[in-house]
């Protein structure tokens, strides 16, 4: 599991995953599917669930695995690095530190004692403070600087992880569903986008108006709902919302997703095609009304804007009074005279429809997005650190060699070593200035 | 003066920058590559201006947005952020060869842009949902990502032009004027470091963006995807040069591969498939 193969060929799988993804149509429905591809090829679709991939369990699975994989590798290197980073090093000698990638030699008339004050002088000015080491040949400092760089990638994988709990917790937890509030009345069900369920908020949204601008060239300026939010019967929240400019309430978020119209009530010419006998009645939506003179019972349920291509249409059902189930159909508003304008023996004749606009509003509660933006943060703050930072290790050994004193600066990096060759070169200036002035030599040679 | 002149100059000036590099190269006369640079550093300026005065000019149009919104626009913003780079990574390096490919894909991203009959150069007003200052944040910090791989691009591309090279001859003909394999292979390393942590800031500020405009942050949208489609890839690839030790060769091309899924997401997904950017085409 904390193989590096292992976590590589999941990222690609992944990738291969969400391109496959992209070339088929997500959230097709079976007949979308068989008249666009064989019959073969839709059932291979549709048992993979390729319609709706990432929702899929097995895609799931793949971001689980990755999510694992980070975690058995961080269990796995971390100690390691821990280790690495307490470990105390042990006095180099000098045949250690020529092998080094950078290292330099510099031989002074300076006294070993004087020498080692300025180097620990200059060194910890230039790059860190030395410390020193136990050496029987001599003087022996180590200087370091960015230990915690080599956490940084720990920190960018724990963010990762961090991204992907908080985008679980949120699945788990939270909701979203959309509400579709006629301007002017108010409505605290909310219709969840998994599934055809739908839940009841703590308080009730009240759209007092809705409103569309545009710019003089036609295009859409700004899609508006000004909202209440009605709870015990006081009004903690008045307030407009925009696309970009949610309202939030109680942890239940509502953003300004789409807008349409609705039918609030129609008025019909129902003709008893038995007895002949013709009644206007007025239906308001979602209200039975019972037909006079009669056992029945109509109801005004759906509307269309456009049925087909055939204009605006209302939904209508009707109870026989002995039937137990009732019976529906489309009527027609554009063409009242349309021969299919009936159920069972009334002939239905639409007179007058009066709409309303209505607010489509995205709804939603997530407690995970907290975790997901601290994850953002964190994982750009630590790839920029790790990338640009790194752990740079400077050693230093001074010994007395006949009259004079010789010196050895060596340094090592944990990533690319041209900064340190660059700060190497500037320290063994500095030091060669100071050790090497034409004072100490005149007075060595006097 | 206007900024659509000024957007013209800069097209022309990049294709004369582009000649200038090219025969500094072929003629191996570094001069030339020095003055390549000056030219692309004088075009840039210009073309700053032209953003600028084109920002402004919006304002006087009653619209009054940055000029990152359409497709025309972010084509002229990638050729800057591409020079941009490209410039001071050469100014850094003191490696004038390699300004061949950016100055080239610079032109080629403005001549596009002008000259395509599908690329509208109108300034047009802000639909909704662009309207946030997420916009620019997240059109800056994508585009300065896509453009620090596109300088990769180029040195991937001398990078696998000068190993064929070497097995097929000893001699490098033209070749010869670009810098060695291995400093080759550390600066296109750098450049996808850079390139790696603008994408994910242009991943997270769409997200942010996404959760406050649509409130999901996360929806599978066929941009969105090959968004993180291409951050996959450049992620795989830093863990396998850094952990399995993939070096040169392998490197360069994967950086070849990780572009064309940039350039996938820029235009494949804009007039391929459709979804949530489609304002972009």
């Amino acid at each position: 599991m904390g193989s590096l193969k292992l976590a590589l060929f999941n990222l690609l799988i992944l990738a291969a995953a969400s391109v496959l993804g992209t070339l088929l149509p997500q959230g097709a429905s079976q007949e979308d599917l068989q008249a666009h591809y064989s019959r073969a090829a839709a059932g291979l679709i549709e048992l993979l669930g390729l319609q709706d991939l990432y929702h899929t369990n097995w895609f799931r699975f793949l971001l689980v695995l990755l999510g694992v994989s980070l975690i058995v590798c961080t269990i796995q290197r971390l100690p390691k690095t821990l280790r690495l980073l307490r470990h105390r090093e042990e006095s180099p000698t000098r045949a250690k530190l020529l092998k080094f990638s950078h290292s330099k030699e510099i031989t002074t008339v300076l006294p070993i004692d004087e020498a080692q004050a300025h180097l620990t002088r200059i060194i910890a000015r230039e790059f860190a403070p030395v410390r020193s080491l136990e050496s029987t040949a001599g003087y022996a400092g180590i200087a370091e600087k960015g230990r915690w760089s080599r956490l940084m990638v720990y920190v960018v994988h724990l963010s990762v992880l961090m991204i992907l709990l908080g985008a679980l917790l949120g699945s788990v937890f939270g909701f979203k569903g959309t509400m579709n509030i006629p301007e002017g009345a108010s409505s605290d069900e909310v219709a969840l986008s998994s599934g055809h369920q739908s839940m009841t908020l703590p308080f009730k949204v009240r759209c007092d108006d809705f409103d569309v601008s545009y710019y003089d060239t036609g295009a859409p300026k700004e899609f508006r709902s000004d909202l209440v939010l009605l709870e015990e019967g006081k009004e903690p929240v008045q307030r407009a919302i925009r696309v970009n400019e949610p309202l939030s309430y109680r942890g239940i978020s509502f953003y300004q997703a789409s807008y349409g119209s609705t039918v609030k009530q129609a008025e019909v010419d129902l003709t008893n095609q038995d007895s002949g006998k013709t009644t206007r009645l007025t239906l308001p939506l979602g209200e039975p009304m019972t037909i006079p003179d009669a056992n029945d019972v109509i109801e005004l349920v759906n509307y269309q804007q456009n049925l087909s291509g055939l204009g605006a249409a209302v939904g209508i059902s009707l109870k026989k009074g002995e039937e137990t189930q009732p019976f529906g159909s489309w009527i027609l508003v554009d063409q009242p005279e349309f021969h299919g304008n009936r159920i069972k023996n009334y002939r239905i004749k639409p007179t007058g429809v009066d709409t309303v606009q209505y607010t489509g509003i995205q709804v939603k509660r997530d407690p995970g997005i907290w975790m997901i933006y601290v994850g953002f943060i964190t994982l750009v703050v630590s790839m920029g650190l790790s990338f640009y930072t790194s752990h740079r290790k400077l050693w230093v050994l001074a010994y007395p060699d006949r009259n004079r004193t010789r010196i050895i600066i060596a340094g090592r990096n944990n990533k690319s070593s041209v900064e340190l060759e660059r700060k190497l070169d500037g320290l063994y200036a500095r030091l060669h200035e100071a050790l090497n002035s034409d004072e100490h030599t005149k007075k060595a040679r006097a | 003066m206007n900024s659509s002149l000024l957007l013209s100059l800069t097209t022309f000036g990049y294709l004369f920058c582009t000649l200038l590099y090219f025969s500094g190269v072929v003629f191996r006369f570094a001069p030339l590559l020095r003055w390549g640079g000056i030219v692309g550093f004088v075009v840039l300026a210009v073309q700053s201006t032209g953003i600028v005065l084109r920002w402004v000019e919006s304002y006087a149009m009653g619209y009054g947005h940055a000029p990152l919104s359409n497709m025309y626009e972010s084509l002229v913003f990638a050729a800057w952020a591409i020079m941009l780079i490209y410039l001071i990574m050469q100014w850094r390096t003191g490696q004038g060869s390699l300004g061949v490919f950016p100055s080239l894909f610079a032109f080629l991203a403005m001549a596009y842009a002008s000259f395509s009959t599908s690329v509208d150069s109108k300034i047009q007003p802000l639909l909704p949902a662009l309207k946030s200052n997420w916009l620019i944040a997240h059109v800056i910090t994508c585009f300065f990502g896509y453009a620090a791989f596109a300088v990769s691009v180029g040195i991937s591309l001398v990078y696998l032009a000068k190993k064929r090279r070497a097995l097929d001859s000893g001699s490098e003909g033209i070749l010869g004027f670009f810098p060695e394999p291995k400093a080759l292979d550390e600066l296109n390393y750098r450049m996808i470091l850079f390139g790696f942590l603008w994408l994910s800031l242009g991943i997270i500020t769409g997200s942010v963006w996404a959760n406050s405009a649509w409130g999901t942050y996360w929806s599978w949208d066929p941009k969105e995807t090959w968004s993180l489609i291409t951050w996959l890839i450049y992620a795989a690839m830093l863990h396998a040069r850094s952990m399995q030790g993939w070096r040169g060769n392998r490197v360069a091309w994967l950086s070849l591969v990780g572009f064309a899924c940039v350039l996938f997401t820029y235009f494949g997904v804009n007039f391929l498939l459709s979804g949530l950017h489609s304002y972009g085409s």
